[in-house]
């Protein structure tokens, strides 16, 4: 039975759903059989961000209302045959599917893969409920910025009070040398607001955006930084302990230096 | 702090005073805590500390949010001015 894994964040625009493609293909990279959702009902994405947009006959909803079966709406990706995606309706709204069957659908998948994770849309409303409603384990997308961390802290408690099991979090376009500066909050600086377990750094990156742009993950780059953080995340959701790169530590160095806040609780 | 800051013309750091700002917000977010309110309660943690020190300034008092995996904890830094006129 494969574990369900929703990717959230509250805020939008902080890269869900980049991470759940690089998540999915790094994955898959590894011998999982990996199948990845778009929950994002009415403003889907994630295909075009996977590059398989072209392919699409039927989507979630049609699954969910009985127009085909699962099969049958499943996209394998272009290189990994272990890799599917089941792409959101784009003509339908969020409230075309319920939490209940949201649940059956991803029960329906866990059958049949190692992982799947859902890409949630952004907000607290009912798609994020949706997204969140069969998953086993929910991991936060954050980016080190007020808004988005504020946002990230409402979703902490929504997934608590969901009992879903403690959230864990990606620090995603973390800018080391404006954190060195004191000029971006640091990693643990995020950690010491939100209180949650860390299971990613992910470095601000160009090549996503020129990865993104032709529709390949960008684990596939082995220059891209991201694609590298990306992959060490999909280690430790494997079980493998990965150290946190060395820019860490050099935060938490400077963190104690500044320190107002600097201890960290566990 | 803030006064020698002012005195060597140094600006605090903008990722200090995000998670300072942070900090007030995710308390009025989780606990409806007002800045206003966190204030109001400054002046009667006061009170209630000068019936049994003498000098406890109000605006010394410093309420911070620390975060906890199950629980929060409200920190208070009480200065007492020494010799307690």
């Amino acid at each position: 039975m494969g574990r369900v894994i929703t990717i959230t964040s509250g805020k939008g625009g902080v890269g869900k759903t980049t991470t759940t493609a690089n998540l999915g293909t790094a994955l898959a990279m590894q011998g999982g059989r990996v199948a990845v959702v778009d929950a994002d009902i009415g403003l889907r994405n994630l295909d075009v961000v996977m590059g398989l947009e072209n392919r699409i006959v039927y989507d979630l909803v049609d699954v969910v209302e009985g127009r085909a079966r699962l099969r049958q709406a499943l996209i394998k990706d272009k290189r990994l045959p272990e890799l599917c995606l089941l792409p959101a309706a784009q003509t339908r709204d969020k409230d075309a599917v319920s939490p209940e069957q949201m649940t059956e659908l991803t029960n329906q998948l866990r059958a049949e893969f190692d992982y799947v994770l859902v890409d949630s849309p952004a907000g607290i409303e009912g798609g994020f409920r949706n997204a969140i409603a069969g998953a086993d384990q929910v991991i936060i997308v954050t980016t080190p910025e007020v808004s988005a961390v504020r946002d990230a802290d409402r979703i902490v408690g929504l997934v608590e009070a969901a009992e879903k099991g403690p959230p864990s979090l990606i620090v995603n376009r973390l800018k080391p040398r404006l954190v060195s500066r004191g000029e971006m909050l640091s990693v643990d600086d995020v950690l010491d607001l939100l209180a949650i377990t860390l299971i990613g750094i992910v470095p601000d990156d160009e090549t996503i955006v020129t990865a993104t742009n032709r529709g390949e993950a960008a684990v596939y780059d082995p220059q891209s930084q991201a694609g590298r953080a990306f992959v060490h995340i999909a280690r430790r959701l494997n079980g493998e302990e990965v150290p946190f790169p060395a820019l860490q530590d050099g935060q938490g160095m400077l963190e104690r230096l500044f320190g107002m806040f600097g201890r960290r609780r566990s | 702090m803030g006064f020698f800051d002012n005195l060597f013309g140094r600006r605090e750091r903008s990722a200090q005073v995000a998670k300072q700002r942070l900090m007030m917000v995710l308390v009025d977010d989780r606990y409806k805590l007002t800045p206003e309110m966190l204030e109001q309660m400054k002046l009667e943690m006061a009170e209630v500390l000068s019936r049994y020190l003498p000098a406890v300034d109000p605006e010394q008092i410093e309420v911070t949010l620390l975060r906890g995996e199950a629980t929060d904890y409200l920190k208070a830094d009480i200065p007492l001015k020494r010799g307690g006129e």
